[in-house]
């Protein structure tokens, strides 16, 4: 199975916030390893390095130690991103530009001819339902249509790989639900799913695989059915267990 | 309207720097002068359109020279009297002017050098009708300073020139209500009269008139300018001269000689009048 | 390129969407036409003094369109963080800098063309003759300038946190430079030894954007500056303008951008 995104003994420190405090290491060797066509829970409680981990896949910070590949390029390189599409944890777009300015904008990036821009750009509007406001600034929407204009950009490459930060965070459970769909119709057509989520539910329903993070450091990875197997508890129960939460009081 | 709010403050930045700019230049020429004048306050209230009026002067004159102007970087000053803003080819201030305005030396390096090629790097003086670029700079400079008597007298010269009599009267006349004791002004005024109207009497008393004055500010100790003095007296005497007048023109001679900076002329003129036999005096 | 192309596209489209440029344009028309409208002596000939106001106003309207809409790019699109959607595509850093500046400065041309052609008509209309060979040397010195102040500011802007500080830094230099940056040499010639050295240094290391001010030659109808020297200075420009983007992008390239 060829191997979609890895990393290799990652660890990402961060400069000392406060007089007094030392460095501070949000990911610690960390080893991932996702292969083509599944669907890649990442989960973990606030502050356990998720975002900070795609952060590095994406380029925005770089790792203190280790290394990380995306379709094996380094991904210090802009050329592993040709083929990704990412979902930002908080979305925040060009306010002054139009939904479908700011698809277009994605797509000349990505020097999608004109013709087949608009014609991705009709489909992904009616995907994540923003057909009818098409034409209004970014500026004037909701936080979930900010959110479906998020996950429309992010599919305007046809990307092989997605990196979702929590996808379905801020959505109404209609909304929820069809992100779902969105994720279990890209992996019919063989994509790649790499996200983070608080949902365990719905991690649950459509993760092949789940890697559980805690500050920093990998606790738990495998398939979702051997998991449950395993420890004989729903996923949630698992996660708890992890991050040392038992119902009578931390242990 | 907030995120025009940074722009417009930059916007009022830039316009106080480059407004600030532009004050430093008479500023500092105005500095030594006003050192000791009392305190600072009073110097920045007082002196504010002064200096503002002094600057829209300035302007007139770099107007004048097409661009072509010293600043205060430059060895050479600026020119420091209005003398030359009205003197034709040849005269000789106008000589001294073309020595004073030589400021450009020879480039000290290849950044000058190639500088040299986007400033204007001729001494030209406004001709043939454009003096009248001067003009707006110096109704602002007269509005704001109604006490720098130069502009009026260099505004009216022009428009006098240029045809414009009604307007350099008019505008000589402010200048007179705002300065009753100026010589200059009725100087300029009695040059008005005489030339552009042809009423010689008007002249000669507004220039008496000019001779008064300039004698009471002597006497009151204010070092009135000798030259206009001079001015005003040989023009006197050119006019007693035509009229028969001899002896009074002879007078006129006489002041004009104590003021003037080569009296041998004039003591030439003089002698040459006192041999001239008393002729019936002229057409009157 | 595409990307670069794309991303100047979004600055120029953002330029034309915020108010900030008709503000700056109605200011300068109307002070402009109020100044016109002032009778001097009952002289309809008078014209100088109108260039010479409406010039200054469009060279400030300049700067502060460059110096404003640069300063806020980048630690907008932090801010807003557009900038990891953008940067999660495969664009380089470099790509995202060069089309920054692209954009700042292709919107700064589109602002100086309006503000000349007011400037052309409300002259010509007096003087009659319209020397647009002489409008475009100006206008075209003037936008190379702009040029390597939006470099500067470009710069700035990912070496200070605070949009503001820096557009008040560039502004300074920028104005220092107009004012004094031809005066530096003689000035150091008046400084005692370890000082001399440095103002020389100064003088010889900024860029000369007091070249590009040849607002006189229009304003008092001079033959402007020939297109050896014209093209010299906008190879100066250029040369500067590259150095500056060459700096933004060693300091941008390896910026953690969450911090
Ligand atoms: N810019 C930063 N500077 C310093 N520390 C940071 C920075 N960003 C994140 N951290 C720290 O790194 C750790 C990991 O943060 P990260 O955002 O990766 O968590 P997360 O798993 O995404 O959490 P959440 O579920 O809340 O989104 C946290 O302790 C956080 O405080
Ligand atoms: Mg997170």
């Amino acid at each position: 199975m060829q191997t979609i995104l890895e990393t290799r003994n990652l660890r990402v420190e961060y400069p000392a916030q406060a007089k007094g405090q030392g460095r501070k290491a949000a990911v610690k060797d960390l080893n991932l390893r996702v292969s083509a066509g599944e669907v890649f829970g990442f989960l973990g409680p606030n502050g356990a390095g998720k975002t900070t981990t795609m952060n590095v896949l994406l380029g925005f910070v770089n790792a203190t130690s280790g290394s990380a590949f995306l379709f094996g390029v380094d991904v210090r390189e802009p050329i592993a991103r040709q083929r990704i599409g990412y979902l930002p944890e908080l979305t925040y777009y060009y306010k002054f530009l139009t939904a479908e300015e700011l698809l277009r904008f994605y797509a000349r990036i990505f020097g999608i001819p004109r013709a087949e821009a608009d014609r991705r750009i009709d489909r992904l509007l009616k995907l994540v339902e923003l057909e009818p406001v098409r034409k209004r600034p970014i500026r004037t929407y909701s936080k979930g249509m900010q959110q479906r204009a998020g996950l429309a950009q992010a599919l305007i490459n046809n990307p092989d790989l997605l990196i979702l930060d929590e996808p379905t965070s801020g959505l109404d459970p209609l909304g929820r639900m069809k992100v779902r769909e969105i994720i279990q119709r890209l992996k019919g057509e063989g994509k790649t799913v790499f996200f983070s989520s608080h949902e365990l539910g719905e991690v649950e329903t459509v993760c092949d695989r789940v890697a559980i993070i805690n500050q920093g450091e990998l606790k738990v990875e495998g398939r979702v059915a051997d998991l449950v197997a395993e420890h004989q508890a729903n996923l949630e129960q698992i996660f708890l267990k992890i991050i040392g939460y038992s119902p009578e009081g931390p242990t | 309207m907030k995120g025009r709010i940074p722009f417009l403050v930059l916007l009022l930045l830039l316009a106080t720097c480059f407004s600030l700019a532009t004050v430093i230049q008479p500023l500092a020429q105005g500095w030594s002068k006003r050192a000791g004048s009392g305190s600072v306050l009073k110097m920045l209230l007082g002196d504010s359109r002064r200096l503002f009026a002094n600057h829209f002067f300035v302007q007139a004159d770099v107007s004048f020279h097409s661009g072509y102007y010293p600043s205060i970087f430059d060895q050479a000053q600026a020119p420091g009297n209005s003398r030359h803003m009205t003197a034709k080819e040849g005269d000789a201030a106008e000589e001294e002017h073309e020595k004073q305005m030589n400021f450009l030396g020879p480039p000290r390096d290849w950044v000058e050098r190639f500088g040299r090629h986007f400033i204007i790097t001729a001494h030209t003086h406004l001709q043939g009708g454009k003096e009248r670029e001067m003009l707006p700079w110096l109704r602002l400079s007269a509005e704001l300073d109604p006490q720098k008597i130069e502009t009026y007298t260099v505004a009216a010269y022009w428009l006098r020139d240029m045809g414009k009599v009604r307007e350099a009267e008019d505008f000589l006349r402010e200048g007179l209500r705002n300065n009753p004791d100026s010589y200059e002004i009725l100087f300029e005024l009695g040059r008005l009269y005489r030339n552009s109207h042809g009423d010689t009497a008007r002249a000669r008393n507004v220039w008496d008139l000019a001779l008064r004055k300039w004698a009471d500010q002597d006497a009151a100790g204010k070092k009135p300018d000798p030259l206009v003095l001079a001015e005003v007296a040989m023009n006197l005497a050119r006019l007693e001269e035509k009229e028969g007048n001899l002896a009074r023109a002879i007078n006129r001679l006489e002041i004009a000689q104590k003021a003037s900076p080569n009296p041998e002329v004039l003591q030439k003129q003089i002698d040459g009048l006192k041999n001239k036999p008393v002729a019936a005096p002229s057409e009157r | 390129m595409n990307a670069v192309i794309a991303i100047a596209g979004v600055v120029i489209t953002e330029l034309y969407r915020r108010k900030d440029f008709y503000v700056l344009f109605v200011l300068t028309a109307v002070i402009t036409l109020l100044t016109g409208a002032v009778n001097f002596f009952n002289d309809p000939q008078i014209v100088r003094y109108l260039k010479e106001i409406a010039l200054l106003l469009i060279w400030i309207s300049g700067l502060v369109i460059a110096i404003g809409t640069t300063a806020r790019q980048i630690p907008a699109e932090r801010e807003n963080r557009t900038i990891f959607p953008l940067l999660a595509k495969p664009v380089a850093r470099g790509q995202v800098i060069l089309g920054k500046f692209l954009g700042c400065w292709l919107a700064c041309g589109l602002a100086l063309i309006v503000f000349y052609l007011f400037f052309g008509l409300v002259s010509g209309s007096r003087e009659h003759h319209w020397p647009l060979v002489n409008y475009f040397q100006t206008l075209w010195l003037q936008w190379m300038m702009l040029g390597v102040v939006i470099g500067l500011v470009l710069l700035g802007s990912v070496v200070f946190a605070a949009p503001s500080s820096n557009a008040t830094i560039v502004l300074v230099i920028v104005v220092g430079i107009l004012l004094l940056g031809s005066h530096l040499n003689q000035v150091a010639l008046q400084q005692p030894e370890p000082v001399r050295s440095i103002v020389y240094a100064i003088y010889f290391l900024v860029p000369h954007l007091e070249w590009y001010d040849v607002r006189d030659f229009i304003i008092y109808d001079s033959p402007l500056p020939g297109w050896a020297d014209f093209g010299l200075a906008t190879l100066y420009a250029g040369v500067y303008a590259a150095l500056l983007l060459f700096a933004t992008w060693l300091v941008f390239r390896r910026k953690p951008l969450n911090l």
